[in-house]
């Protein structure tokens, strides 16, 4: 594990902090410019070939996306980017990584993010007919509001 | 002479004791499948259970009858019915108590006609339900057909050559004759009649018809209430056909046994090949279709096609 | 028969061979499937918006209900991830309790899903006896938490409730008869001509897919590939206890059940070497009712495969954002790759080789159908 931040430190120019909170788990923050080239170096560096999940987080102005990775399936690196509300558009990861395809669906669901690139971005969790635009997991929706629309509001 | 064969047509050896020993098989056929499975199979109904069928039966008369709105509702009312009649039509001409209530020279070619039948009555059931998972049941079970009739017809062939006769009242009296039993003077034809009779009661390892993890209930999917109450009693009926087909042709029929009359042993002898249906049917796993449509044409007809020509140089009768 | 164009069948949402809802609409040649688009999202709850509106705790309850069978996994997930986001350190004999009651959770979710696997194969004699032994495993569980399914043994700071010397015996001794029957299976699959003509060569997924669609589980390992949050990512006493990483290289849906047989086989044995381990001690610590902003991860190997949770404090009692991945959704990439180029018969053995678990892997908001 301390070869593996070694190796994560080399990338200065793309890393905003590195955080270790226990063993085998690794928190990167990185800049939202060359995100996915450093993505694609760093997932060929370190051969990680592992998705597990992609977590998206609503942060009020703006969101952050967070890559779960898995060294060897064995230390969890969690890379983080943030987007803009206004703007929240991130490559997709797909030709890197094609496990991903569901997760950046699912997220682009809920969360309203998009993923540039992806081969599908149709509807994968959410009903037909709920309304363009709402995206129930960010904050200024409630869950009355959500339950409202789901029983036929809109 | 005429009351004498109406009760004959109606009770005994008629439709009566037929409904009656259809019952009877499918209980036997229950509990030994649950036995086999560590299950207790049906309990309460009567003691053991042993009114369960007629419990089913007569609690699916009662149910609401929800027919599809764009099934093609003369042929899909009218085949349960006929689904229920043609075995019972088998049924006459097997010599249960000895002689049969109807026998002439041909009855195994009629007894052919009648599975065939019976099957193109399934289809249609499947056909005129008009869902897509009726269709394709239909479809399977026609396809399934293709597959065993020959090996069957031959089964049936077989001791017909040996007893020079195509009656079966006639096939059975000559084991008695002759005091030996084509099990085993023709053990092919035995496993391929069971074998085929699996698959046409539709039962595994042969269910593909009604394969319910993959189609529902594939043909009977849309039928409820009274409709399914008569397609199970044909269910139940064929189940009896096959049994004292299969006791009559290769096991010797009806012979009295010290006092113990003709039908009696019958009736024995067909529990028997019952519970040997019914172990199979527990014991294996489902073949797919195509998996069952080539190992048919490539392993049991030429089997059949094998013991016909031995029949033809005189081994076996 | 094909003149170019291929017909649409849709699968689900309710068709017998899903225990859940689900819909999928395969794409057909004649009988070769051609294409698949999955849309899930039937059994979806709300649930990772509900997380940020209840306290820690409270998200304990509906973190189990995430899911019936692996209900204790997604605890143990839970506890985990919060229990690092403190940080807090459990004591050692909760620690052993909670691994015990992890593997006999998956005893029952393997046993369950072989049964499943064989009843879709149509051999229900099988099936009923699996289920049998599993309804012995269920008494145990009931025995020791008190319940069948969701067991609530697991809370924040350790375990709700102990383990007796009476029942470790009666595990124990239930543990070998287990382990004696499921060999016994295990030589009837391996035989049973009728049920390798329906697993054997069906649902391939090469070990290369498996890797770059990031499955999980018995999938990934029945392709061949050694990985086992238990062995890789050591949780709870894993890393005490010795025991084998189960794999096979048949790549098919057969590989997928006897990698569980042989998994429960596994499972017997640590829960025997955990009892015998068993520190003593208390069983629970006291945990704090705020939580200072932090981040943490989870990862646990449900019977499923990997469960990921993760989850970001922001000072209050309640979470600012819980995020969980089930392993479910891990599969349904590698699910839809092994799907394309099959017979349409083989759908559902195909579909059941993942052990789909659909309430975990939707986890949303009840949308009513609208008329």
């Amino acid at each position: 594990m301390e070869d593996l931040i070694k190796r994560l430190e080399g990338y200065k120019e793309d890393i905003v902090e590195i955080k270790r909170p226990k063993e085998r788990r690794i928190f990167v923050r990185v800049k939202a410019d060359g995100f996915k080239k450093f993505l694609s170096r760093l997932i060929d560096d370190l051969e990680l070939r592992h998705l597990s999940t992609i977590t998206g987080v609503d942060l009020g102005q703006e969101m952050e996306l967070l890559y779960h990775f898995s060294y060897k399936y064995s230390v969890e690196i969690s890379i983080g980017v943030k987007v803009p509300k206004s703007a929240p558009k991130v490559p997709t990861i797909t030709d890197l990584i094609p496990g991903a395809i569901f997760y950046e669906q699912e997220i682009h669901d809920l969360l309203g993010i998009e993923f540039e690139g992806h081969p599908n971005m149709g509807p994968l969790i959410l009903p037909e007919g709920w309304p363009e635009g709402v995206y129930p997991l960010r904050k200024e929706y409630t869950v009355q509001e959500l339950n409202r629309i789901a029983r036929g509001g809109g | 002479m005429v009351l004498y064969e109406i009760v004959g047509v109606f009770i005994y050896p008629g439709m009566a004791f037929l409904f009656g020993l259809a019952f009877l098989y499918e209980w036997i056929d229950r509990k030994f499948f649950a036995r086999v499975q560590n299950r207790i199979g049906p309990l309460y109904t009567g003691r053991s259970g042993i009114l369960q069928p007629v419990a089913d039966f007569i609690k699916l008369l009662s149910k609401e009858d929800i027919v599809p709105a764009s099934c093609e509702r003369p042929v899909f009312s009218a085949i349960p019915i006929v689904y229920a009649t043609l075995p019972l039509i088998a049924l006459f001409v097997i010599p249960i108590t000895g002689s049969a209530l109807i026998a002439f020279e041909g009855d195994v070619i009629f007894l052919m006609f009648v599975s065939a039948l019976i099957t193109l009555t399934v289809f249609l059931a499947g056909w005129s339900s008009a869902g897509s998972f009726s269709r394709i049941g239909g479809i399977r079970s026609a396809l399934q057909m293709l597959s065993y009739e020959i090996p069957f017809g031959l089964a049936l062939i077989g001791p017909a050559i040996s007893a020079h006769s195509l009656s079966l009242t006639k096939i059975a009296q000559w084991q008695a004759a002759n005091s030996s039993w084509f099990l085993w003077l023709q053990p092919i034809g035995f496993a391929a009649v069971l074998i085929s009779l699996l698959a046409e009661l539709e039962l595994v390892p042969f269910d593909i018809p009604e394969a319910e993890t993959e189609i529902v209930a594939g043909w009977l999917t849309e039928y409820g209430g009274r409709r399914l109450a008569l397609f199970r009693l044909g269910k139940d009926l064929e189940l009896v056909v096959a049994s004292t087909l299969v006791a009559s042709l290769y096991l010797g029929g009806a012979q009295p046994l010290f006092f113990i009359p003709p039908v009696v042993i019958l009736i024995l002898k067909s529990i028997i090949v019952l519970l040997l249906i019914s172990f199979v049917r527990a014991i294996f796993a489902r073949f797919r279709i195509d998996q069952m449509t080539s190992g048919m044409w490539t392993y049991l007809l030429p089997l059949m096609i094998v013991q016909i020509l031995l029949v033809q140089f005189g081994i076996g009768g | 028969m094909s003149y170019g164009s291929t017909i649409k069948v849709p699968f689900g949402p309710q068709h017998p061979a899903l225990k859940e809802p689900e819909y999928f609409l395969f794409e057909v040649d004649g009988d070769i499937v051609v294409k698949v688009t999955p849309r899930i999202g039937y059994v979806h709850r709300g649930v990772e918006k509900a997380f940020e509106q209840e306290t820690y705790l409270h998200n304990l309850y509906l973190a189990e209900r995430i899911c019936g069978i692996c209900s204790h996994a997604h605890t143990t997930c839970y506890t985990q991830t919060v229990e690092g986001l403190i940080p807090l350190e459990v004591p050692p004999r909760a620690v052993y309790i909670r691994l015990i009651m992890a593997e006999l959770e998956r005893l029952h979710s393997h046993s369950l899903w072989v049964g499943i696997a064989a009843h879709e194969a149509g051999f229900d004699t099988l099936f009923m006896y699996l289920w049998r032994d599993r309804e012995m495993i269920m008494d145990l569980m009931e025995e020791i938490s008190g319940n069948r399914v969701t067991h609530a043994i697991n809370t924040i700071g350790g375990v709700r409730r102990d383990i007796t010397n009476e029942q470790a015996n009666k595990i124990k001794k239930f543990m070998d008869r287990f382990e004696g029957n499921v060999k016994e299976y295990m030589k009837v699959l391996e035989t049973e001509q009728t049920f390798l003509k329906r697993t054997k060569g069906v649902g391939i997924l090469k070990p290369r897919d498996a890797i770059s669609l990031c499955a999980v589980g018995p999938t990934l390992r029945a392709s061949g590939i050694k990985s086992d949050v238990r062995a890789d990512d050591p949780y709870l006493a894993y890393g005490e206890i010795p025991f084998n990483v189960i794999t096979h290289d048949g790549c098919d849906v057969y590989a997928r059940t006897i990698v569980r047989c042989e998994e429960m086989i596994e499972s017997a044995n640590i829960i025997r070497y955990a009892l015998d381990h068993l520190p003593e001690g208390k069983i629970r610590v006291p945990p704090p009712r705020t939580i200072a902003p932090n981040e943490s991860v989870g990862r646990v190997e449900a019977p499923r495969g990997e469960l990921i949770h993760y989850a970001r404090s922001n000072g209050t009692a309640k979470p600012e954002r819980y995020k969980v991945r089930s392993p479910t959704l891990g599969n349904l990439a590698s699910v839809c790759q092994t799907l394309i180029g099959a017979h349409v018969a083989d759908i559902p053995m195909i579909l059941a080789g993942i052990d789909p678990c659909f309430s975990c892997m939707d986890r949303m908001t009840i949308t009513v159908k609208k008329a």
